[in-house]
């Protein structure tokens, strides 16, 4: 029998699709910070990698969620508001409950630090279990549903802060480059790094991420097979809103504060991130890998642009230019343009 | 005669305004190839999702080995040895072929990484080769996504799976659309012999020599309605025809 050789071919046939789609993501990657390097040298140094990866840390949790939600065939307009809610959620519970303010640094941060980072990935949970009772018992598309959530949530942020950032303790050494001068990530964003990679294990490796392709696939085949979609789903929407809910406390680590407007059009970044990644927004494709490096590329664009004196009021123009191109590249791809 | 395994008793299903299913019934012996048949939109489709819990009906019952049932979802089903195959789209084309047949049945990694539901690919891929192949069907390699096979391979792993799987009743609806003649053959070749081990099997096919050849019994469909139920050696190709289309009358039996 030849079926002994197989396996080994086969995964020889799989490592060269698959890297295939991600050297190409690395080399637009590489390829960007050389010309940025070309028009600024300024570019190419830690500082610049330590911006780009903090920016990413907090877009990157957003658009992992994002990944599970668009390749189950849905989409979470949501996240931006959900980031924001959480963040001023978890600062008011730790100034105005728990009684630490701004002075509270260093490692005394600590034990309010756990207690807010819990309630933002809390508060995200929460949210998340609202888009999904939205989306599976009301029946709303999901487009609709987070629309409407996004709005409600960015309300909310500003009513409970009264549209103020709130400030409370922080310990700014988690979120800065653990060493400047060679060392740009910090220990915040290597946290994001470890909840991304886990993430993108359960998507590629288990039941969990099958169910979640075959529902984006075929929702009907999925159901027939036995799989109960609604609550797949329900997890699906709920862990997204938990990995917005962990980015909105990110960001209260950068800010050392709950800002009700730190979440405005960030869903566009994490859309972004995921679309550049090569996901399908008609659900059933994509790998948590082409997120990654889709929203490296994102920041690398958006602060190589800056650095080379663009105005910053272009960001989301080039944003959009992003989402637009990565679509109609991917619509163009051969194998996807049969079906 | 055998045992009644599966039988539906006046079943009725209507979406919106357009009644697809008229107080049907049927009835299927272990061992037995009953074959469905009727027009287009004659209710055949409707009647294989009330069989295999993807629909609910609105009236009439189901019952499974005597004992009444009510399958609030294919799951259930599924876990009662019920296998089906759907006219269309039974499979998720971005998954490889594997990864289709064991959709909902996971073959998971032993010790902790398995209980957090991590998969045992290999072990899937292998088995699903073997599996296949145990049931009579060809098909190419099983790590290849399904939406790059032609639509006959499609046909055949959807095949493949229902039939690897069930361990009662076999609902195949319309399953050798898209099939070469060499390769419809063959999936006549698999009813006959899960009818011989005794399961029983629901056929539908517009094709009606393939039915007139693998069925004991024909139930025809019209309107949502049975309008002939009866043992296949009183049929000819023609009054088949004939019974389909209504131009041969026939007197609807009432419910016993
Ligand atoms: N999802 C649906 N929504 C609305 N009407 C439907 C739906 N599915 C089927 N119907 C209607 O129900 C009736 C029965 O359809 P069904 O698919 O059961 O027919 P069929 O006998 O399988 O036909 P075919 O031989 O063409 O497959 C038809 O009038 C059809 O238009
Ligand atoms: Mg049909």
């Amino acid at each position: 029998m030849s079926s002994s050789q197989q396996p080994n071919l086969r995964l020889e046939r799989f490592k060269a699709v698959a890297g295939n789609q991600n050297s190409i993501l690395l080399s637009v990657l590489i390829a960007l910070a050389i010309v940025f390097t070309l028009a600024e040298p300024k570019f190419f140094s830690v500082a610049t990698a330590g911006n780009i990866l903090t920016d990413w840390g907090s877009i990157v949790l957003l658009a992992a969620g994002q990944t599970l939600v668009i390749i189950s065939g849905g989409i979470d307009l949501s996240v931006g508001g959900t980031l924001a809610i959480s963040g001023v959620t978890s600062a008011w519970v730790m100034s105005t409950v728990l009684g630490f303010d701004i002075t509270t640094s260093g490692s005394d941060a600590y034990p309010p630090l756990l207690v807010g980072g819990l309630v933002a990935i809390g508060t995200g949970l929460l949210v998340g279990l609202i888009n999904a009772i939205l989306i599976t018992k009301l029946r709303i598309v999901p487009f609709v549903a987070t629309l409407s959530t996004m709005g409600a949530t960015l309300g909310f942020a500003i009513i409970i802060s009264n549209g103020m950032p709130i400030g409370g303790p922080n310990d700014f050494s988690l979120i800065s480059p653990i060493n400047p001068t060679w060392m740009p990530l910090s220990w915040a964003v290597i946290g994001v790094i470890i909840v991304v990679t886990a993430v993108g294990l359960f998507l590629h490796k288990s039941r969990f991420g099958l169910h979640t392709y075959a529902i984006g696939s075929n929702s009907f085949a999925a159901r027939a097979a036995g799989i109960n979609v609604e609550r797949h789903l329900t997890k699906v929407y709920a862990l997204a809103g938990a990995l917005a809910g962990l980015a909105g406390f990110y960001v209260y680590l950068r800010l050392g504060a709950g800002s009700p407007s730190s979440g405005v059009m960030r869903e566009l970044d994490a859309i972004a991130a995921v679309v550049i990644g090569g996901a399908s927004l008609m659900g059933g494709i994509g790998r948590m890998m082409g997120t990654i490096i889709g929203a490296l590329i994102l920041f690398t664009v958006q602060s190589g642009l800056i650095m080379a004196g663009v105005a910053p009021d272009w960001k989301k123009v080039v944003v959009a230019v992003l989402i637009a191109a990565a679509v109609a590249a991917q619509t163009l791809r051969p194998q996807n343009r049969a079906r | 005669m055998k045992e009644v395994i599966y039988e539906v008793k006046g079943v009725s299903k209507r979406y919106g305004s357009v009644v697809a299913l008229d107080g049907a019934s049927l009835k299927l012996h272990a061992g037995e190839v009953v074959g469905l048949v009727g027009d287009n939109g004659a209710g055949k489709s409707t009647l294989v999702k009330v069989l295999s819990g993807a629909h609910m009906p609105d009236g009439g019952q189901i019952e499974l080995d005597g004992k009444q049932v009510s399958w609030s979802s294919p799951r259930e089903a599924l876990d009662a040895g019920i296998e089906t195959l759907y006219q269309d789209s039974g499979l998720a084309p971005h998954l490889t072929v594997s990864k289709n047949v064991f959709l909902g049945r996971e073959i998971t990694k032993r010790g902790l990484l398995g209980k957090l539901g991590f998969l045992d690919s290999k072990a899937m891929e292998e088995k699903a080769h073997s599996e296949l192949e145990r049931v009579g069907i060809a098909v190419p390699a099983s790590n290849r996504s399904v939406s790059q096979l032609s639509g006959g391979q499609r046909q055949a792993v959807a095949i493949g799976r229902a039939v690897a799987w069930a361990r009662k009743v076999i609902i195949l609806d319309e399953p050798t659309n898209h099939l070469g003649a060499r390769q419809a053959g063959e999936v006549l070749q698999v009813i006959k012999e899960a009818k011989k081990k005794g399961l029983g099997v629901i056929f539908i096919s517009h094709t009606l020599p393939h039915v007139l050849e693998v069925t004991d019994r024909i139930v025809v469909l019209r309107l949502g309605k049975v309008v002939r139920d009866a043992p296949t050696s009183e049929f000819t190709g023609d009054t088949l025809v004939g019974t389909i289309t209504g131009t041969i009358q026939t007197i609807p039996e009432e419910d016993a």
